[in-house]
């Protein structure tokens, strides 16, 4: 472009204004499509992980940093506790406390929260305008602005990073991107100054996210398909040798990340393509000095040597533990049903499950569509980016197929390769429409011409850039929907529609967790499963003994065993466990459905799954017929079980919808089997308004001789 | 109780420059008191008619407070029979604190009126109850005016908040009729004496103390006041002991009656913008009613309220700034509550208030309604602020709503500092495009870049 004349640089200017206008109404859209639940709610953090985030940013903010990073943490995972600083992706926390001191410094005197819940829209701004820049990189400018477009809307994204969810993804998705597009860059020039740019970017995406495995593993992918396809060079020996290097030394200064990326299995490809980069270079050095029969003879023993070498001393480190052997996690990645059968707690959260057909569709709309026609046009004209860029969209399919919530990573690249396939489909076809047509288009497109080979009737092409708008103004209108219905709702407060239309709230979370927080000792432990702890940490500073961090399953079994133990049994280990308080969540009365008996049977799984617990077990709690339920069919192991003591304690008095009986458990669409009861070893201390929390105080011994 | 004091108060002054003794001869001729119970402050209000036995002018006046009870005295104002509030000082002796008074008239008969608040005096007895027991909570006082001075004849009504009354002290003649408990009359009563009573009854009443207020207010010459109030509140009844059992309290309408579902609190009528949050976020449960001359907030926290338990919370909100502030050139007057409304018969334990002014104001003046303790003043910096603005600061303790008045605070501005603000942002806004355009037209690269876009097609 830049090889044009005079009457070609206003057209120039005029491309910039149009280029720089695009993006910026990306970033502002996709800023301002996330603030739904601030618009409806109010500025408040979302779910479950963002409260301890939130915690420990204020933490960050009030402390400062070197106490952050030695905080130990009594407040969870009672008796125990947890070394926060050592276990924790810091980057989030560190980028809004960086944020937030600047802008304390030049005297906005934002509060943390606030920070906190905007963070996500803004990084989503960000990676906005750096998904523009990796496709620029990749195929053209037209195919940035698309892809940018599309990647500021599309749901698959915004489910994580809407204003309030405060999580490490929010963030990392930026971090991402950036990396692959000072990697690409640097791929592209051999330059050491975008190596390290690339490395950097690698740095803050191992701080702030765990998905940075993913990342350290696609790099060298792409660098050994490179070297498959016969297109290694210099450049890549730099990119690559630098930032493997400058990366991973960079990577291990994160206390939790430790000495993990020479030792655990999963960065061993890393490890590896970084040796075969330098036999390669060598063996291409040694090549250019001999003749070939020599060279020949060399290479082979060369091979086998290595080869055996390099299986022994992985069979030794792997049989010493020196490589950490391959987590859970990482299996059920491999193969989705393996948490499922090994793991209950993993296989126990939503997020882990393998993602369905349809929320592909949920979450993707027409970019399912593009996208292979965005990977066909990516082979059909192979470069050493578009190679790259093949790879990450095979991979993270795949990877999106087993979990649930890494469609995270698979959306950015969607939205890549459609914006290629939409930039390249308009391009070939509006030039075929008559001119009064070109104008709409942006006239970035129309420089595209001269290269297409046109030859469609002016008809057709006019169809099909109506029916690829159509598409777009349809993606559109879905990701909005989709933003607003599903992603919106901060699940801290939930709303529903009364009868006569009107919106009522229910604040019982935040109603409990302050009752907790004013009304209990400072030094009380409450006990509730472990969905729930985060949030009692962050809103009501009290102990919890287990929470979101799942990190001690026998801990979690421990009260799992509690919850579905009888009163006396129950009792012993509460009295064990030095319980104040019990809360539970209980939708009976309010139909909401992801209460505490929903989740009942995980915690009786989990409850069993270790040798303490193998008293519980899993067929007891089913009524006879074989299936879960509460009313009199119920199997009287369940109906005595703490559990279900705490849930419908003077739930049988209640009348909840006309018609029925009292007791009747709107979520079940059942009475309760067990009506009459009174508690012995436990009292309730407090029950929101709509009854969704219940907390109950744990009893004193009782006094000797009475 | 404290019914002695007036007539003493005076009688003191008039002797103490001949002899400090009290002058025998000053008599409260009738008194008339009235105590009422009915919520949770202890209000006392007095008629008392003086008499000098010599027919000499009176001119001054003694009103006595007992020792013990001048503790949780959040207030008195004394006034004369037209209504005229007299200037008091107080003063302590061994019989209790003294509260003397200037006469206004000359005359050897008058009349004054005296107001008392006493706060935290009301018992609550047995202090803790169950959910669906009654509040009964005991009131410890005196049957007779308690005064430096003999009284001739006095009459004592106390109103009762309901008419299930316990028990009470009976001191011949007395009467209980409905919620209304009568002591007297009682003739010739001698100076100083006492005659202990108690009174145990059910009270209903909210018992709610606001343990630390904080108010901010912030003044911006823009055209805007923002008050923000930060409440820390306790039910100071009847501790709830045992169990709080939700199906009780929704079904049954006896239940919990003791505890504080909601409360209105009243905000002036130009209030706008009005917020109530507290660290957990939004409270929800509220209703505001605009009325011609106020705001009524009808403010629900996130959970009833029982005996012993705590909540916290924020509300703030915005009026416009020329109903409260005043200038002349660049003098300028802030005429502001000093604490305003939260609820019925309020109390306050401590206030601290914060008046923020805007950067640039010097020569501040503060004058207050009544006595407070200042603390130093500080900086306070936020949006657009070089060198921060000035903070007055000051507290106070046991407050009532007879203590919602108006504090001066003068100062000077100067007008040219109002354009400091908005020049800062077009200054900057200045500096940045300068340093874009600057960015744009120079080409900083040390070499040429051969090919701009190596790998576009």
């Amino acid at each position: 472009m830049d090889t044009s004349t005079k009457l070609n640089g206003g057209l120039q200017k005029q491309e910039h204004l149009v280029k720089l206008g695009i993006l910026t109404i990306a970033a502002i859209l996709s800023f301002s499509t996330r603030l739904f639940s601030v618009l409806r709610f109010e500025s408040v953090i979302h779910e479950f992980d963002p409260y301890f985030n939130y915690r420990t940013t204020r933490f960050l903010t009030e402390e400062g940093f070197y106490n952050f990073h030695n905080w130990f943490d009594e407040r969870a995972w009672y008796p125990l506790g947890r070394i926060i600083g050592g276990t924790i992706y810091p980057g989030l926390m560190i980028t809004s406390g960086v944020l937030y001191r600047l802008m304390w410094l030049v005297n906005i005197t934002i509060d943390i929260r606030n920070v906190c819940v905007f963070l996500a829209p803004f990084f989503s701004s960000l990676t906005t305008i750096v998904t523009y820049l990796l496709t620029k990189e990749i195929h053209s400018v037209g195919a940035g602005l698309v892809a940018a477009a599309m990647i500021s809307i599309v749901p698959g994204y915004i489910s994580r990073s809407v204003a309030g969810s405060y999580d490490n993804e929010g963030i990392a998705i930026f971090c991402m991107l950036l990396t692959y597009y000072f990697w690409i860059k640097a791929v592209k020039t051999g330059a050491i100054l975008w190596s390290t740019m690339a490395a950097l970017a690698y740095f803050y995406m191992v701080s702030s996210w765990g998905g940075y495995v993913f990342l350290i593993n696609l790099i060298p992918l792409h660098v050994l398909a490179l070297m498959a396809t016969g297109r290694f060079s210099h450049r890549i020996y730099v990119a690559y040798s630098i930032l493997y290097c400058v990366g991973t030394i960079l990577s291990m200064q994160i206390s939790f990340v430790g000495f993990q990326p020479v030792q655990s299995s999963e960065h061993m490809l890393a490890l590896g393509v970084f040796g075969l980069c330098q036999i390669h270079s060598f063996v291409d050095y040694i090549r250019s000095k001999m003749s070939k029969e020599y060279f020949e003879i060399l290479f082979r023993a060369l091979v086998t040597t290595v080869l055996s070498i390099a299986t022994l001393v992985g069979i030794i480190l792997t049989i010493t533990g020196k490589v950490s052997p391959w987590t859970g996690r990482f299996y059920s990645l491999l193969d989705p049903s393996y948490a499922k059968n090994h793991i209950p707690i993993i296989a126990s959260v939503s997020e882990h499950q393998p993602t369905s057909w349809s929320s592909f569709y949920f979450d993707l709309q027409i970019l399912v569509f593009l996208f292979p026609a965005g990977l066909y046009f990516c082979f059909s004209k192979l470069s050493d980016a578009n190679i790259f860029i093949i790879l990450y969209g095979i991979t993270s399919i795949y990877f999106a197929g087993v979990m649930v919530r890494l469609m995270l990573v698979l959306a950015p690249v969607m939205c890549i390769l459609s914006g290629i396939t939409v930039s390249h489909l308009l391009t070939k076809y509006i030039k075929s429409v008559d001119s009064p047509a070109e104008k709409k288009i942006d006239p970035k497109k129309l420089r595209k011409f001269e290269q297409q080979s046109g030859g469609v009737k002016s008809e057709v092409a006019l169809a099909f850039v109506f029916v690829l708008t159509f598409l777009l103004i349809s993606y559109t209108f879905h990701c909005t929907w989709v933003t607003s219905e599903a992603y919106s709702s901060p699940s801290i407060v939930l709303s529903a529609r009364s009868h006569d239309g009107g919106r009522i709230i229910f604040d019982d979370f935040r109603e409990a967790y302050y009752w907790l927080k004013m009304n209990t000792p400072e030094d009380a432990r409450i006990m509730s499963w472990w969905d729930y702890g985060y949030q009692i940490t962050a809103m009501a500073n009290r102990t919890i003994l287990v929470d979101n961090n799942t990190w001690n399953n026998t801990h979690i079994s421990r009260v799992g065993q509690a919850m579905a133990s009888t009163e006396e049994k129950a009792y012993e280990i509460m009295r064990e466990l030095d319980v104040d308080y019990v809360l539970v969540i209980f939708g009976g009365l309010t139909g909401y459905s992801s209460d505490d008996i929903n989740k009942f049977l995980w915690m009786v799984r989990i409850g069993g799954s270790t040798d303490r617990g193998a008293h519980i077990k899993e067929t007891d709690y089913y009524a006879p017929s074989g299936d879960f339920r509460v009313d009199k069919e119920g199997s009287p192991t369940l109906l005595n079980c703490l559990m279900y003591k705490m849930c419908y304690y003077r739930f049988g008095q209640v009348y909840t919808e006309g018609g029925k009986p009292p007791g009747y458990d709107r979520v079940r669409a059942a009475e309760v089997g067990n009506k009459d009861f009174e508690l012995d070893v436990i009292e309730e201390a407090y029950t929101t308004e709509h009854w969704l929390v219940r907390i109950y105080k744990v009893k004193d011994l009782r006094n000797r001789g009475v | 109780m404290g019914k002695f004091h007036l007539t003493y108060l005076l009688v003191v002054c008039l002797i103490w420059s001949v002899q400090s003794a009290v002058d025998v001869e000053i008599q409260n001729k009738n008194v008339d008191r009235t105590i009422d119970l009915t919520s949770q402050l202890v209000k006392i209000s007095y008629k008392i008619t003086l008499e000098h036995s010599a027919k000499k002018n009176l001119n001054s006046y003694s009103f006595l407070i007992p020792k013990n009870e001048r503790k949780s005295l959040a207030y008195i104002s004394i006034r004369d029979s037209s209504k005229k509030e007299l200037k008091s000082t107080e003063e302590t002796n061994a019989d209790g604190a003294l509260f003397l008074v200037n006469l206004p008239a000359n005359a050897p008969t008058q009349i004054l009126l005296v107001e008392t608040v006493f706060t935290k005096s009301l018992l609550p007895y047995p202090t803790e109850i169950q959910q669906s027991e009654k509040q009964l909570v005991r009131y410890f006082g005196n049957a007779y005016f308690y005064s430096q001075f003999k009284t001739l004849s006095q009459k004592t009504t106390i109103q009762l908040s309901s008419k299930n009354v316990e028990s009470y002290t009976s001191v011949k003649p007395s009467s209980q009729s409905d919620s209304t408990i009568t002591y007297g009359p009682y003739e010739n009563i001698a100076a100083l004496s006492t005659q202990p009573i108690t009174v145990h009854f059910e009270n209903h009443s909210p018992f709610l103390t606001v343990t630390r207020l904080e108010r901010v207010i912030e003044v911006s010459h823009w055209g805007n006041i923002a008050v923000e109030e930060t409440i820390d509140m306790v039910h100071s009844g009847a501790k709830l002991k045992g169990s709080f059992s939700r199906y009780d309290y929704q079904k049954d309408g006896r239940s919990g009656q003791a505890s504080v579902k909601s409360y209105k609190t009243i905000l002036p009528a130009s209030a706008t913008g009005v917020y109530y949050r507290d660290t957990n976020g939004n409270i929800s449960t509220s209703a505001m009613r605009v009325h011609k001359d106020s705001v009524e907030l009808d403010l629900r926290p996130r959970f009833p309220l029982f005996g012993g338990w705590k909540t916290h919370y924020t509300i703030g909100y915005n009026v416009p700034s020329f109903e409260y502030l005043f200038h002349t050139n660049e003098n300028y007057l802030l005429k502001m509550r000093l604490v305003d409304h939260i609820y019925d018969d309020m109390v306050i334990d401590e206030i601290v208030v914060k008046i923020i002014l805007p950067e640039g104001s010097t020569n501040i003046k503060l004058i207050t309604p009544y006595p407070v303790t200042r603390l130093s003043d500080s900086l306070h910096y936020t949006y657009l602020d070089t060198f921060g603005r000035p903070v007055i600061q000051f507290t106070k303790n046991n407050l009532v709503e007879n203590h919602i008045h108006e504090f001066n605070l003068k100062y000077n501005f100067p007008k040219i500092v109002m354009i400091q603000e908005p020049l800062l942002i077009v200054g900057f806004l200045y500096i940045l495009f300068l340093c874009v355009i600057i960015w744009m037209r120079l080409d900083f690269s040390i070499t040429k870049e051969k090919e701009a876009h190596p790998h576009k097609e």
